[in-house]
């Protein structure tokens, strides 16, 4: 069995500067990824033997430093590895899927990084083949260093959905067109606010040129109505703000709606000295604000856990850093406003994809004046209770709950999905294959 | 007949208190510290079984129960919400066999339809089964039901709006001392024709009972859906080692943790895997030791589902009685305060039975079950708390 002072989980740039960090402070370090490589979602690495997408200088310099760091730091890395949580004896639990076997670990401390996942909005058709997340295809396209083929339309909200259509168009397979919510070009708003981090500045002159250079349109103020099966793919509806509609027939739509924390289940975070084992997250996993963000909030991480372990205290940088990145993405989510009320979806809508739930099923449950939580809501309609264990059901149940019973108390995602193990499904086989090693005796 | 009652607790127990009352024009007021199912209710197994109870009073009211979930599924209350199967009592070692002969005979005698099976049979008809299966009993008429679900079926029936995350913190007796006035909360004091304390673990506070009700811990399991392997599951597969571990059978001691095998195949096609009894404690947590054992278990007797995943585990705490025996009943010499509690493992099979007849006591009738064993007389101990 494992043991160490700090179990990172998540080797995306978040996990890797907290592994860097702490062993950088004196801390003996492991880390789990679910995957084969490093990098996580922003540093998607390609698979061997492909030629990766183009990329700034100034990208490539950052992944050259932080995989350089983490070469040099003594740290053991556990590929394959599936972080399952934290159980009621403290240890925590992954499934090493290499090996075939659930892996319990004695930390002290466990920092988790598991990143973010992407907001989809319910609307018919989401759940068809051929649609994915906008992001899902972009680090697709990071792994094959390829374009994903054939007429794809990009929909939803915010300035991802710009940077995976100027990537495409780099890659030679522009998409159709871009449906915006927001309108990040309407007079009266200007951009000086991104002045507190140049570089997304930058990064947004780049992205744009390349995407009106290659001629895509970019609808702003629409929103995409449904999406149909077509005997040419799919069709897909979009209505503009003046109430127009007009159809696109595409092979693919990659829908986006901004990203929030991949915090299902997680255990709950426990920052005492006396915590046993301290658990903590960073990066996207604790705060949504990018990838520059993820690796100073992981070396802050790094910083804390230290001084709770009697390492002593430290200061990097990382807190200023942390408030311009915070305050520049405060400014991106002003300038990427709705600029078009939310449309109507309709009570057949599917809303959980495991169970086959739809929206009029949970209009149906909430009605009436007896307020059910969240968890009866989970429990009797079965919305977060599949495989994918709500995180993709979760926080839209909630969110929709709340709007269906205003002056009734919100209802949050966690409510849901509660905090316990296993995070994810896991085989039975190795489950079983744990209790051949011993309990650890200390 | 009382006007309006007062229930404290939405498990099961309080859900069919208020379900049973509105049946006959009584307003109810239904309070839960946290939520319909907050608790064992909401974690619970959910064999509606008399497979595994004790000779006499709990044989005799489990086999009530299994009749009156087959009722309430006629009737469409539980419609879609209680599945009928036979329970398959499975015995590996010879002395599982011989614990499994002697529980036959017993059930046999409260009248219960059982049939034995032997090792061929076993072989032949139950390939499911590990071969190691020395013999099996199939017990007849049983069912499943999932507490949660009967919960809120009971609450929808009923029509009322449950007042959650409101708790009970005390009740209040009139100013001669004679009777019951109602319960006060956070929120204030609400008044009614009589009080039914249903709360779980959260009787003992209020009635004095610390120390004759004990948290006993159950760590369960539920796995992806598995049609295939789930259709060929006849009914649900108990270890005999559930017997001793449950201390059905007199005279065996309890260990403080007991793992007890059942595997239910549910609708869904997913499977439930049991579970712990623990002593300690009332936590409400998983470790892997205690998993991986059960799973172990599970597919030592049901080798196909070592390909299928797991996908939740969840733990809730039984409220188990000192001498083993729920508490059903009038609370003292006050007319109108009731109390239903201590069902330890077996309330979601005898929770609507038992109040459907402590709701005939409330309204002056003989109720149909005989409730004397369960009385709170035999506490001595047990009264309002101050
Ligand atoms: C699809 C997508 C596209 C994005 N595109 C951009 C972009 O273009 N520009 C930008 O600035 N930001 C982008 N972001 C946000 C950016 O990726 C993040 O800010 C940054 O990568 C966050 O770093 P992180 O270390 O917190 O998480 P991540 O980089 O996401 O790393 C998390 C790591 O944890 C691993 N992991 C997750 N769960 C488990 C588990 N249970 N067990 C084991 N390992 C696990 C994952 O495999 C991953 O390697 C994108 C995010 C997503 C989701
Ligand atoms: C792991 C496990 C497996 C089980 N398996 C089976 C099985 O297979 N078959 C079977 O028949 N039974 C089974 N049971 C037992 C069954 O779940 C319980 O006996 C039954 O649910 C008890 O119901 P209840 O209403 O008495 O209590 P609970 O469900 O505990 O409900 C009590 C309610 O009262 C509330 N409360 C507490 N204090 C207060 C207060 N002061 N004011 C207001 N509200 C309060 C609580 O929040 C709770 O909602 C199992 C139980 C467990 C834990």
């Amino acid at each position: 069995m494992p043991k160490c002072d700090v179990l990172v989980v998540g080797g995306g740039p978040a996990g890797m500067a907290a592994a860097v960090t702490a062993s950088q402070l004196g801390l003996s370090v492991e880390m789990i990824e679910q995957r084969r490589t490093l990098g996580g979602a922003f540093f998607r690495q390609p698979i061997e033997g492909v030629r990766p997408i183009p990329q700034r200088a100034s990208v490539k310099a950052r992944w050259h430093k932080l995989s350089a760091d983490m070469s040099r730091a003594p740290v053991r890395i556990h590929y394959g590895c599936v972080f399952l949580g934290v159980d009621s004896d403290g240890f925590v639990l992954f499934e090493d899927r290499q090996v075939g076997e659930v892996v319990r670990c004695a930390a002290r401390a466990v920092i988790i990084a598991t990143g973010a996942i992407e907001k989809v909005h319910p609307i018919p058709g989401w759940d068809r083949p051929g649609v994915s997340t906008a992001g899902g295809l972009q680090v697709m396209m990071k792994e094959t260093g390829q374009a994903p083929k054939g007429r794809i339309l990009l929909a939803g909200n915010g300035p991802l959905l710009i940077a995976a259509a100027a990537q495409m168009a780099m890659v030679g397979n522009p998409p159709v067109a871009i449906v915006e919510s927001g309108d990040p070009m309407r007079p009266g708003l200007t951009g000086l606010g991104l002045l507190v981090a140049p570089y997304l500045l930058v990064e947004a002159f780049g992205f744009l040129r390349a995407v009106y250079g290659a001629g895509v349109p970019w609808l702003r103020g629409a929103r995409i109505e449904g999406i149909e099966a077509h005997a040419q793919g799919l069709q897909a509806t979009v209505v503009r703000r003046n109430g127009e509609r007009s159809a696109f027939v595409v092979d693919r739509v990659g829908l986006h709606e901004g990203i929030r924390s991949n915090d299902m289940g997680l255990p709950a975070i426990a920052d005492a000295s006396t915590s046993s084992p301290i658990v903590i997250r960073a990066g996207d996993c604790s705060e949504p604000l990018g990838a520059l963000a993820a690796e100073a909030d992981g070396a802050l991480a790094a910083r804390k856990v230290a001084a709770l372990l009697g390492h002593g205290q430290s200061r990097g940088g990382e807190q200023a850093l942390l408030g311009r990145l915070r305050q520049a993405q405060a400014v991106l989510a002003k300038l990427f406003a709705p600029t078009i009320a939310p449309l109507d979806v309709p009570d057949h809508t599917t809303l959980c994809r495991c169970e086959g739930r739809t929206i009029g099923d949970l209009k149906n449950l909430v009605a009436g004046a007896d307020l059910k939580s969240g968890r009866e809501v989970k429990h009797n309609g079965r919305f977060s209770m599949g495989s994918c264990q709500g995180r993709f059901c979760a926080a839209n149940t909630a969110e929709l709950m709340t709007r269906l019973r205003p002056g009734a108390p919100p209802v949050v995602a966690s409510d849901l999905t509660g905090q316990r193990w296993p995070l994810r499904p896991v085989s039975i086989a190795a489950l079983v294959a744990a209790t051949k090693v011993k309990a650890p005796v200390d | 007949m009382p006007s309006s009652v007062i229930v404290a607790g939405a498990g099961i127990v309080g859900a069919a208190l208020a379900y049973f009352l509105s049946a006959r024009g009584i307003r109810v007021e239904l309070f839960d510290e946290e939520a319909p199912a907050a608790q064992a209710s909401g974690a619970a197994d959910g064999a509606v079984s008399v497979a595994s109870k004790r000779p006499g009073a709990m044989m005799t009211t489990a086999l009530a129960g299994i009749a009156l979930y087959r009722k309430l599924a006629r009737d469409g209350v539980f419609a879609d919400l209680f599945k009928p199967r036979s329970t398959f009592l499975v015995a590996a070692s010879d002395a599982e066999c011989e614990v499994l002969e002697a529980h036959c005979a017993a059930l046999s005698g409260a009248g219960v339809r059982v049939t034995k099976i032997d090792r061929a049979t076993v072989a032949e008809k139950f390939r499911v089964l590990s071969p190691d299966v020395g013999m099996a009993a199939e017990v007849h008429d049983e069912g499943h039901a999932i507490g949660y679900q009967i919960v809120h079926g009971l609450l929808r029936a009923s029509g009322i709006a449950v007042r959650r995350r409101e708790k009970v913190q005390r009740i209040l007796v009139s100013s001669d001392g004679t009777c019951v006035k109602g319960v006060a909360t956070a929120k204030g004091e609400y008044t009614a024709d009589a009080v039914i304390i249903a709360s779980g673990l959260g009787s003992a506070d209020l009635l004095g009972l610390s120390g004759t009700l004990i948290p006993r811990k159950g760590q369960l399991l539920v796995t992806e859906r598995a049609p295939a392997l789930n259709g060929r599951m006849p009914g649900a597969m108990m270890s005999c080692r559930y017997l001793l571990s449950k201390g059905s059978q007199k005279g065996r001691p309890a260990p403080a943790r007991g793992l007890a095998l059942v595997v239910d195949p549910l609708r869904t096609g997913q499977f439930l895997i049991g579970g712990t009894r623990e002593d300690h404690g009332d936590r409400r947590t998983n470790d892997l030791d205690a998993v991986s054992k059960i799973l172990a278990d599970a597919v030592a007797l049901i080798p196909g589902l070592v390909d299928v995943r797991l996908l939740r585990c969840f733990a809730g705490a039984r409220t188990a009685v000192v001498d083993g025996l729920p508490i059903i009943g009038r609370v003292g010499s006050f007319g109108n305060l009731f109390v239903a509690t201590g069902f330890e493992g077996d309330g979601i099979c005898l929770g609507p039975v038992s109040a459907e007849s402590v709701v005939a006591m409330v309204c002056g009738e003989k109720p149909a079950l005989n409730l004397d064993p369960f009385t709170p007389s035999r506490f001595p101990k047990l009264r309002i708390a101050a």
